[in-house]
């Protein structure tokens, strides 16, 4: 190597390295730079980071409001002119909404970022910083409809279970209600008594959103569908009902041991025949049966907007036992759901087969009454044909006209469901009622909805007429 | 009151660091600007590296209440001024620019150590008037010495014998042999023989100058980065490697070379990915840090929750908890300051790297001597790839490797060898005249 001549031919080298490591830095920052931009929220939003608190002492929590401007959560003074988060409809929203309290729930937990961040104008904000005011952070206005909440919230009563209702052409829920309860006002006070665990009766989890339930009869139209997809022609289906089905040693019965003589698909599907099904579901290739159901979204996340769902279940193969097989058809047997599951199915149903992504939060609003971002409704695509759909609205509108929702009084809307009676412990005597299904007014308007009511008995008897109410207080304004 | 000092502080920090990364920007892509608008662009920048010293000091004195803080306040701005007095001294500095970077680096050093723990700063400030004498007499001795290259093998020799001793009776920290202690103080001589390494590396290259400067350079460098590895320090031998893959890449020009020994070392990195089950766990805790953030992701997982937090313009000095990041003090300090002072201003300091990076080269480029040449590339090199391994771990843009960040992280040992290499780098012109004996100006 020689001294001083020529350096730049000799030392190109240098100029290499340089431009490797330019790269090696200008790659980091555009990494950095991804992270922020992409990345970050779903750190901020986690719950191991702890960085929430300081928030809190530069803004005040936003309020949390129905569709129709009603406040559901709000923070207001106490005497001490100390914080407190209030809930004005006490236990109404408790599920739906959450609380802040011992850690959060709900809403209140996924949007807590979004209710600590104020997006007042740059000028209020350096005044409130100057005269140590906080300053007021975001609201959410969500989808819920405050009557029809109040009717599904009504109609269970004092009975454990779910309603859950959802507009089907937009995805929007128009309400979501799970007891037990509890009041989110006082949930610090009563928090030992809500977790207490000899209870067991988990007060707060949402079986709307998680809830693993037997799907009963309601099971019957996804049945119908395995069969469908499986190349039977349905115009080609007869069966003769005795009352029972034998399969191994095993006898399925139809409800009340009814025989329901010579039926047609239509007719085992409205009459809600656990004989045909049985019998149909022992004949379905096996692993169409299982593909239908994924297809379905078993065994899946939902695609939802709405954080923490719990995925349904379903599983046949080649090992099943044949009566096994028989009782999944008939939505006994191993399979769960949940209720929220099977309102976006009967949604699809409703909206021609396209399934609208369900969400509860329709926009964020700054405390000047700016819209901070707005939630456009999302389509998950087909979740069935629109021929598939059309037979099962034909089957159900059977359901609700001739079928086993015949004597339910639901006014003058067009109502197409299925209702079910789901055996949950080996007395077959206590069973949940399930009713799913949708209604449709004169302007095209719907509303699709699963209602499951714990160890009420038939179907037909409580939960449908629950589903009535909740409609007539939607539709009827 | 003192809310409104942060959260105003917050903007004027950010305009004197943007100030200041676009003239270092406008020096690296024009290194020739004649002398009148250089200086003024220089002296530009030393008035913000004081402006955003006093501003945020002045908003840490606020939070913390603690008076002693305009105390040390004086006696760092006094000691950045000695480092640039005595650096104008011992010769020309070779990069006026670098200087004032590395000053805006020790600024930021100064204010987060002060801000995470009082007792520390007052400790990083002893060792950095230590590094300082340090760097100074090592340029005094190099200065005596003729041929300083002929050394090459004692350089070798007092490397490997000082990781062979910390690989076999160091103090375990993390899982890794690192340190000793000497009368209390803890000492990291890998950071020491970064520069012995250096040296021996440059030595062979020019001393032989065939075959066997390749040769003897391997395996010494082999030796190095085996015995490193042998105590776990995969961060450290990662750097030495990465030195010695780039300059004998500068030294012998040879691309096909460099795609080999780059191909090597993916391989050796594969070997020891399937050896060591604390690699693979580092893995993991990179790959999805949240999915174990209860124990091996946990630290990166803060990290990220910090810069996440902070957000672009960032919480404000104080107003964070960078706390609660393991070890924020020597590793995480990155994660410190993009939640406080901000993501632009991280964005900001990783350019400013990046340019001292240039500037580090472009002063080995103008180096008299090939021998200088050498070495102060090999400086630049472990003085960029330790900052990308720092960040990038921070950041999760790489697996966290447990360097620190050159002139911020706590530390008295790296501040001692980062300190001593700039000052080599500085004076690299003037050592090789000095070593022949002529004085440059006479």
């Amino acid at each position: 190597m020689t001294n001083n001549h020529n350096k730049k031919s000799i030392r190109k080298e240098i100029y290499v390295t340089a431009v490797i490591f330019g790269i090696l830095f200008v790659g980091m920052i555009s990494y950095f730079v991804r992270f922020l931009v992409v990345d970050a929220n779903s750190f901020i939003y986690n719950s191991y980071n702890s960085r929430f608190s300081v928030f809190a002492d530069d803004v005040e929590r936003g309020s949390i409001y129905t569709a129709d401007g009603r406040a559901i959560a709000k923070t207001t003074k106490d005497e001490e002119g100390k914080e407190v988060r209030v809930y004005p409809d006490e236990r109404l929203f408790s599920h739906a909404v959450g609380y802040v309290g011992h850690g959060m729930a709900g809403l209140e937990a996924y949007y807590s970022f979004d209710l600590l961040k104020s997006h007042i104008t740059l000028s209020d904000q350096i005044n409130n910083s100057l005269t140590g005011k906080k300053s007021m952070g975001d609201s959410l206005y969500t989808t819920l409809d405050y009557d029809a909440q109040k009717a599904a919230y009504d109609g269970l009563g004092m009975f454990d279970g779910a309603v859950i209702a959802i507009d089907p052409d937009t995805g929007k829920v128009i309400a979501m209600v799970s007891k037990p309860d509890y009041n989110p006002n006082t949930i610090d006070k009563y928090w030992d008594d809500i977790n207490d665990s000899e209870k067991g009766d988990s007060a707060l989890l949402n079986r709307a959103t998680n809830g693993s339930y037997p799907p009963g009869s309601t099971f019957k139209i996804v049945t119908t569908l395995a069969y469908l997809r499986d190349g039977y022609d349905p115009s080609d289906f007869s069966y003769k009902c005795n009352g029972k089905f034998d399969v191994d040693d095993y006898t399925i019965h139809c409800s009340s041991n009814k025989s329901h003589g010579q039926e047609d698909l239509l007719q085992a599907f409205s009459n809600s025949c656990n004989s045909a099904y049985a019998a149909m579901g022992v004949e379905i290739d096996r692993g169409k049966f299982q593909s239908t159901a994924e297809a379905l979204l078993f065994n899946d996340t939902l695609p939802t907007m709405i954080n923490g769902t719990k995925a349904s279940k379903f599983s046949i193969n080649s090992d099943t036992k044949e009566s096994i097989v028989a009782q999944t058809a008939i939505g006994q047997g191993k399979t769960t759901v949940s209720p929220l599951h099977m309102c976006m199915l009967v949604s699809a149903i409703a909206n021609n087969g396209q399934l609208m992504e369900p969400y509860i939060v329709d926009r964020i609003i700054s405390d000047d009454g700016e819209v901070v971002s707005e939630t456009e409704p999302v389509s998950y695509g087909p979740l069935i044909t629109s021929r598939e759909a059309d037979l099962l609205n034909e089957y159900m509108e059977a359901v609700v006209t001739d079928g086993t929702a015949e004597k339910v009084d639901f006014g003058d809307l067009k109502v197409y469901g299925k209702t079910g009676t789901a055996e949950y412990t080996e007395n077959k005597k206590i069973t949940h009622s399930w009713f799913v299904g949708y209604a449709k007014d004169e302007n095209g308007k719907k509303l699709a909805i699963a209602v499951i009511m714990e160890g009420a008995g038939y179907g037909s008897k409580y939960a449908a007429p629950l589903a009535a109410s909740v409609f007539d207080a939607y539709f009827g304004k | 009151m003192v809310s409104v000092i942060t959260s105003f502080s917050r903007i004027t920090i950010l305009s004197y660091i943007i100030i200041f990364t676009v003239i270092d920007l406008i020096q690296m892509f024009e290194p020739k600007l004649n002398e009148a608008v250089s200086s003024i662009l220089t002296t530009i920048q030393a008035v913000m590296i004081v402006l955003f010293l006093c501003n945020s000091a002045a908003v840490v004195y606020f939070a913390k209440e603690n008076p002693y803080i305009i105390l040390t306040t004086i006696i760092q701005l006094l000691f950045l001024a000695v480092i640039a007095i005595i650096l104008n001294n011992l010769s020309v500095p070779a990069s006026k620019a670098l200087i004032n970077n590395v000053l805006l680096m020790l600024c930021f050093s100064f204010i987060f150590i002060e801000r995470l723990n009082f007792n520390k700063s007052i400790r990083q400030l002893i060792n950095g008037v230590f590094a300082l004498i340090v760097a100074t007499a090592v340029i005094f001795i190099l200065r005596k010495i003729l041929e300083i290259s002929r050394y090459l093998f004692i350089f070798a020799a007092i490397g490997i014998v000082s990781l062979l001793a910390i690989s076999f009776l160091g103090n375990v920290e993390y899982g890794a042999r690192l340190s000793f202690n000497v009368l209390g103080i803890r000492i990291q001589p890998s950071e020491i023989v970064k520069l012995t390494y250096l040296f021996f590396i440059a030595g062979c290259i020019v001393t032989f100058r065939d075959f066997r400067g390749y040769l003897f350079s391997t395996i010494g460098a082999g030796i190095h980065v085996l015995v490193l590895v042998h105590s776990k320090d995969l961060g450290t031998a990662l750097i030495f490697l990465v030195a010695y893959v780039f300059l004998t890449f500068i030294a012998y020009k040879n691309y096909i070379l460099l795609g080999l020994e780059i191909g090597g070392a993916i391989i050796g990195g594969i070997i020891a990915f399937n050896t060591f089950p604390h690699i693979q766990t580092r893995f993991i805790a990179w790959l999805d840090p949240l999915s174990v953030v209860d124990n091996q992701g946990y630290q990166i997982s803060q990290s990220l929750f910090a810069i996440g937090t902070g957000g672009w313009l960032g919480s404000g000095i104080c107003n964070g908890m960078p706390a609660k990041i393991p070890v924020v003090l020597s590793d995480f300090i990155f994660a410190a300051v993009s939640e406080e002072m901000g993501a632009v201003v991280a964005i900001c300091l990783i350019i400013i790297y990046m340019c001292s990076t240039v500037m580090f080269l472009n002063m080995a480029f103008n180096c008299s001597s090939s021998f200088y040449m050498l070495v102060v590339s090999g400086l630049a090199i472990i003085f960029a790839i330790q900052t990308v391994l720092n960040i990038g771990g921070v950041i999760k843009f790489i697996p966290s490797t447990g360097v620190t960040l050159p002139f911020i992280s706590y530390g008295g040992s790296s501040l001692v060898s980062m300190f001593t290499g700039f000052f080599i780098a500085e004076c690299s012109d003037d050592l090789w005249v000095s070593a022949k004996g002529r004085r440059r100006y006479d």
